[in-house]
């Protein structure tokens, strides 16, 4: 018979403030992202290194990890090894763009007009189509890609994030850590608001309790993204504000620098939330003009902006939720940047002159999750046959048109703990038959769930997962096609054994840290867990109890 | 029965239809996979902040005590709010109603300029080749899906030659005049301008189907009342052919086409989904499919009754419109 994993679920505190940061995740949208400090190295430290290497299978002996950094490696091969998910892919975001423009995409999936150049005289009024709306303009009102999209071109946040993901200044021109539990920020002198008021720090302490405290004025839905933190004050006699968590907070910079907008607190209080809704008064680039709700968003350069106002002038956001209307959009020059090319367009924008196509990784990994607690899946040997059952790479190139990359963990490359020593599982069929036949399991039928359109392509990398697994001649797969609400009512209910055993979801972590991917979905607690094993969860609680500014 | 009864009788009734539509409108909910927690909280939620949203939008309620609310504030005027904007569903869907009339009301006047004389060529010269043109052209108008046929317009018209825009509304048909009455003729033609050219595709794709059902319910009526008794006479007493047909036929085959010309123009309302997604038009459809994917269960409710009503009361008008053209309805 098989190893079990430890079936302790009921123990873990460390979780109070983790998980809820990643929330716009497997909903299907992207965000931020950044880390404490420089993943320039990862595994850098040396203490994901086993101290020998035997050859005959056994487990390698590995020192305790000395950082945070360490600790998440090793949680990260812990989960490769004990394989709790089928390690899939990360997804890409891919645009279509017009040659009037130069822009790049960035890897948290915000289209940041301010980095748009024109290339040509037609380029200086730029038109973004996207396949949503706003879902109002209150900066704090919401959590969705689309309407941070639109909002964030005209507010801003404390700190910031450059292309790849790391973490620049922005409102706050310094950052340390105090004490556990409290950081400062500097605030920016210079900077005012676009209806002429300056920015000051009781209107950054404002805004970070409005997000945190729903007495301060709404009950803001990204509370749960500025996970951990209390409250905020204005530190006398300084241009700075203190920031409240409730225990360490390791990642509290790279919060906010994914979240946090910062808004004009007596501009707030002295209008109605309707009002908030349809009007904007950030510190950004882009002033706005029009306003024409779930219609069209028109803005202009800040011409008063604190550093070199935009490139462009005029900045049009609209919607289209159909993929075709959009791209025809763009080959027709009235749209600059177009959002979601399925792959099955990318050759007519391609082969369009005056348009290419600009990818980029998101933020999201899409995998599928094995119940730790029923059988087959129960066995680590079952997963792991999974995982070696499966053509990853053809999966990429062929269902995914090379628009994603492989995965070999949950945490995805760039982020804080990532562990680069890890390699995809290959594709060896008889190795996942042999490991099929070890764990007990010959003979047995799974059905993966996946949603349907929710993810690129989800559907067929679905297909092609169960397709493979079916090859072998000792399990048979199938799929079962599910409403995606109804999958994520059984998913988040909080309840394990309401899950589907073997389902398939995406998850986008915007903190840019492996501990908003590894504590939500594989601790034994975590919200939305399919895993339990103690080791793993002994890992994460050391690398949750460190700051990552080392 | 006389014609106030016979109002109020259909009145009633309109009543009972429009009650039946806003229950199962509101059943939707109940019966769909996913509940409306889900789709308002982030998914790793905790179950604390799920009870508290559901908390906060009623959902804790028993069935009946939602359904009893929902009822009373619809009879105050009250749709709810948005799930996921918060504003009032109430004020956004009449918000989007304009651009889908004025949307439908185009594509019906498109409908009604080509069918009737389509239809009246088409019964007039039989067998001749005019006459399979017609036939041919409703035949493909009523066969041809609405999203394919607009898809290909964009490609044609837009991509291709840039003669139409792919999809957006510039302005109102009332935004033009006001532009016109405030800024001048100048400003107001390119108003105009601007409008018809964002208009006509999604108006064509729209009408194209009314269209070719228009097109064959006249040629048909034509033809039967071309053979009636009464025809005979009229030629018996030397009128001129363009009387007989265009003063005598035409008149009493458009009894039965106005009678479906309203009745489809509620169709359309409701029908414009498919076609203003397509277009991206900022009206009803897009509101509904936008909600739907978002399960924004106010919005969609509040969409759905709105549509539903219209429809009765487009009903009611025919009925009145008929009872009143032909005093038999009312009899029988």
């Amino acid at each position: 018979m098989s190893h079990k994993d430890s079936p302790d679920v009921s123990r873990r505190k460390f979780l109070g403030f983790a998980g809820a940061a990643t929330a716009t995740a497997v909903a299907g949208c992207g965000g931020n992202g950044g880390t404490d400090t420089d993943t320039d190295e990862p595994g850098g430290d040396g203490t994901d290194e086993p101290t020998d290497t035997p050859s005959d299978g056994t487990p390698t002996e590995r020192p305790e990890p000395e950082t945070r950094d360490g600790y998440l490696q090793r949680a990260n091969r812990i989960a490769h090894e004990q394989a709790p998910w089928v390690f899939l892919n990360r997804q890409y975001s891919v645009y279509g763009k017009s040659d009037d423009i130069e822009w790049q995409a960035r890897a948290d999936e915000f289209i940041d007009a301010y980095a748009i150049s024109p290339a040509t005289d037609s380029g200086d009024d730029v038109v973004i189509n996207q396949s949503q709306m706003d879902s109002g303009l209150d900066p704090q009102d919401h959590r969705a890609t689309p309407t941070d999209n639109i909002v964030m071109q005209a507010y801003e946040k404390l700190l910031d994030r450059d292309r790849e993901g790391g973490i620049v200044d922005s409102l706050a021109e310094d950052y340390s850590r105090q004490e556990e539990g409290l950081v400062r920020f500097q605030i920016r002198d210079g900077v005012s608001f676009h209806s002429g008021d300056n920015l000051t720090p009781e209107d950054v302490a404002y805004s970070i309790n409005r997000i945190v405290d729903p007495d301060t004025g709404i009950a803001s839905p990204q509370q749960d993204q500025l996970a951990g933190v209390t409250g905020a004050e204005v530190v006398d006699g300084e241009r700075a504000v203190d920031v409240m968590s409730d225990g360490l907070n390791p990642i509290v910079f790279s919060l906010f620098a994914s979240y946090g907008p910062i808004v004009n607190k007596s501009w707030i209080q002295s209008n109605e939330n309707s009002y908030v809704n349809q009007h904007m008064d950030g510190t950004g680039p882009f002033v706005l003009e029009t306003y024409e709700q779930g219609v069209q968003v028109v803005f202009n350069r800040n011409d008063n902006y604190w550093k070199e106002a935009a490139e462009i002038s005029s900045l049009t956001i609209e919607s289209a939720s159909e993929s075709s209307t959009r791209v025809n959009s763009l080959l027709s020059d009235e749209s600059d940047i177009i959002v979601n090319v399925p792959p099955q367009e990318v050759s007519r924008v391609e082969e369009n002159d005056g348009s290419s196509i600009a990818a980029a990784p998101s933020t999201r990994v899409i995998f599928s999750a094995m119940r730790y607690d029923v059988e087959p899946f129960d066995s680590p040997e079952f997963r792991q046959a999974v995982n070696y059952a499966i053509d990853l790479e053809s999966i990429v190139q062929n269902v995914l048109s090379t628009f994603g990359d492989q995965t070999a963990q949950p945490t995805l490359d760039g982020y804080f703990g990532f562990n680069e020593d890890l390699d995809p599982y290959p594709y060896d069929p008889e190795e996942a038959e042999a490991l099929v036949e070890e764990s007990g399991y010959a003979g047995v039928e799974v059905e993966l769930h996946t949603p349907v359109g929710r993810y690129l392509n989800d559907v067929q990398i679905a297909q092609a997962v169960a397709g493979y697994l079916d090859d072998l001649e000792n399990v048979t797969a199938s799929v079962n096609q599910r409403d995606f609400q109804a999958l994520a009512s059984e998913v988040t209910d909080g309840d394990i054994e309401t899950n589907p055993h073997w389902y398939l979801l995406g998850w986008g972590n915007t903190t840019f840290d492996a501990s908003q991917t590894l504590i939500p979905l594989l601790t034994s607690d975590g919200v939305l867990t399919s895993w339990s094993n103690e080791e793993f969860d002994r890992v994460v609680e050391e690398a949750q109890s460190m700051p990552s500014e080392q | 029965m006389s014609y106030g009864r016979f109002l109020l009788k259909r009145g009633l009734q309109g009543i009972v239809v429009v009650w039946g539509v806003v229950t199962i409108v509101f059943m939707l909910r109940f019966i769909t996979p996913g509940n409306a927690v889900d789709a308002v909280a982030p998914l790793d939620a905790s179950p604390e902040l799920r009870e508290r949203i559901a908390e906060e939008l009623g959902l804790d309620q028993p069935l009946y005590v939602q359904y009893l609310d929902y009822l009373w504030e619809l009879l105050n005027g009250d749709m709810g709010y948005s799930y996921i904007s918060g504003i009032e569903a109430s004020s956004m869907v009449f918000s989007k109603l304009p651009a889908t009339v004025e949307l439908a009301v185009a594509s019906s006047i498109i409908a009604i300029g080509l069918s009737i004389p389509l239809g009246v060529i088409s019964a007039t010269r039989r067998h001749e080749p005019a006459d399979y043109a017609a036939t041919t052209f409703s035949l493909v108008g009523i066969s041809t899906p609405n999203f394919w046929l607009g898809i290909m317009l964009i490609l044609l018209l837009s991509v291709q030659f840039g003669i139409f825009p792919t999809s957006g509304r510039a302005f109102g048909f009332v935004q033009a005049f006001r532009i016109t009455a405030n800024q001048g003729l100048g400003a107001g033609a390119d108003a105009f301008y601007q409008w018809l050219r964002f208009i006509t595709l999604p108006a064509v794709t729209l009408g194209t189907y009314f269209t070719a059902l228009i097109t064959r319910l006249t040629r048909s009526g034509m033809l039967e009342e071309l053979g009636q008794s009464y025809v005979r006479a009229t030629r018996a007493k030397g009128l001129p052919e363009s009387l007989v047909r265009y003063k005598h036929a035409l008149r009493n085959t458009l009894i039965p086409v106005i009678t479906v010309l309203g009745l489809q123009l509620g169709t359309l309302i409701g029908g414009a989904v498919i076609t203003e997604s397509v277009f991206s038009w900022p009206g009803l459809g897009t509101t509904l499919i936008n909600a739907i994917n978002a399960r924004d269960w106010p919005i969609l409710q509040a969409t759905l009754v709105v549509i539903g009503t219209g429809f009765v009361i487009v009903n009611l008008v025919v009925d009145a419109i008929y009872a009143y053209l032909d005093p038999q309805v009312v009899a029988e």
